[in-house]
């Protein structure tokens, strides 16, 4: 009724398609039924041409295909570069830090031993309460500790500047992680403005998102536990927890 | 006593290490995950367990459970120390026998306390 009032189809069109098909000549109504339909498709197509032009325009506009190729190609892999630089870099200072501290361990633990060892003969000297021979003894094992205390301090020292030296990690990873950020933050621009190009509103998406039980379970380091309400604080929630389910 | 360190860095195992080492443990092995960390157990006489959570391979959550499902093993305390610090984890972590949690970071003096506790009531 409405294609009859918008006169897309005549009344002769109209007859002569019925008479066509009383009289079983398939091929000429078809061909009718391809006229009514013609001026419809081509609205149809150059609909579509437009959303075309407009979808292209758009993405040219945002330049999206460079950037984005850029980044997806050069600047992403360069960052996974960057990361990987970061973990062997705080590594090596973990390492090179734990090397120190180890080997000062038993110097200390010796120094420690030799203390021990004159403190009894010490306390009798100054109860004025050590023979002769005593003292021979006591004088030399306090020369022994003299000597090796002396020797060890410096040894010492210099374990503590390879550790004072072992953090210079952070001023390098510092830099680097910073270069990631960057990069993490034009990415989130380009996103954006793919989504306003596609009329999506990048706010309507932003519900707060967190892991659900069982699916993605495993974390690691909570970084932003001032808001989040389903982590423990600290170790003293983990025992309070623990302690009201019968721990 | 005998004392397994699971942890997939290195660095953090050789924390762990010393730490144990200052308490009296000297008798310590390391697996990197907890599929290294099972057959180890299985064919060793270990009498403690210290592991992360997080790992790639299996899990710490599944090592405490295949050591709870496991008759010649179910008795061997289990002390997770991991960044995980989920209050469901924490829970799911007692549900499946965990002997100790703490996160990371920790003290020396935490790691302490938990140990005492430990044994205190294995004793």
């Amino acid at each position: 009724m409405s294609i009859a009032m918008t006169g897309r189809i005549s009344l002769e069109q109209a007859k002569s398609l019925v008479e066509f098909l009383e009289s079983g000549q398939q091929d000429a109504a078809d061909a009718i039924i391809a006229e009514i339909q013609n001026p419809i498709n081509s609205e149809l197509f150059a609909e579509i041409g437009k959303l075309t032009r407009q979808l292209h325009d758009s993405l040219t506009n945002f330049q999206l295909d460079s950037r984005l190729n850029d980044l997806a190609t050069a600047d992403i892999p360069d960052a996974k570069e960057r990361l990987n630089y970061v973990i062997t870099r705080t590594e090596e200072a973990a390492n090179k830090t734990m090397d120190a501290v180890e080997a000062i361990f038993p110097v200390v633990e010796t120094i420690s031993e030799q203390v021990e060892a004159v403190n009894p003969s010490w306390s009798k000297l100054m109860n004025n309460d050590l023979d002769l021979k005593e003292f021979k003894s006591l004088c030399l094992d306090i020369d022994t500790l003299l000597k090796n205390t002396g020797k060890e301090t410096q040894h010492i020292h210099r374990l503590m500047t390879d550790v004072l030296m072992a953090q210079d990690f952070q001023d390098l990873t510092g830099q680097v992680i910073r270069k990631v950020i960057e990069l993490v933050r034009e990415v989130e621009d380009s996103l954006i403005n793919m989504l306003t190009a596609f009329g999506i509103s990048a706010e309507a998406g932003q519900s707060k998102s967190k892991p659900k039980v069982g699916d993605n379970l495993v974390e690691g380091p909570i970084v932003n536990r001032k808001s989040r309400d389903d982590v423990v604080e600290d170790q003293d929630d983990v025992d309070d927890l623990l302690s009201s389910l019968g721990f | 006593m005998k004392v397994l360190v699971v942890d997939d860095f290195s660095t953090m195992r050789r924390i762990v290490k010393n730490l144990l080492r200052d308490l009296g443990f000297t008798n310590i092995q390391e697996a990197d995950d907890g599929s290294t960390a099972l057959p180890m157990l299985q064919g060793g006489d270990f009498d403690f367990v210290v592991t992360d959570w997080n790992m790639p391979g299996m899990q710490g959550i599944d090592l405490l459970k295949a050591i709870r499902a496991d008759a010649s093993l179910s008795h061997i305390p289990v002390l997770l120390i991991t960044a995980e610090a989920k209050k469901e984890q924490i829970v799911m972590a007692a549900q499946a026998g965990v002997n100790g949690y703490i996160v990371k970071p920790f003290t020396a003096a935490t790691l302490k306390t938990k140990l005492d506790k430990i044994f205190e009531r294995l004793a």
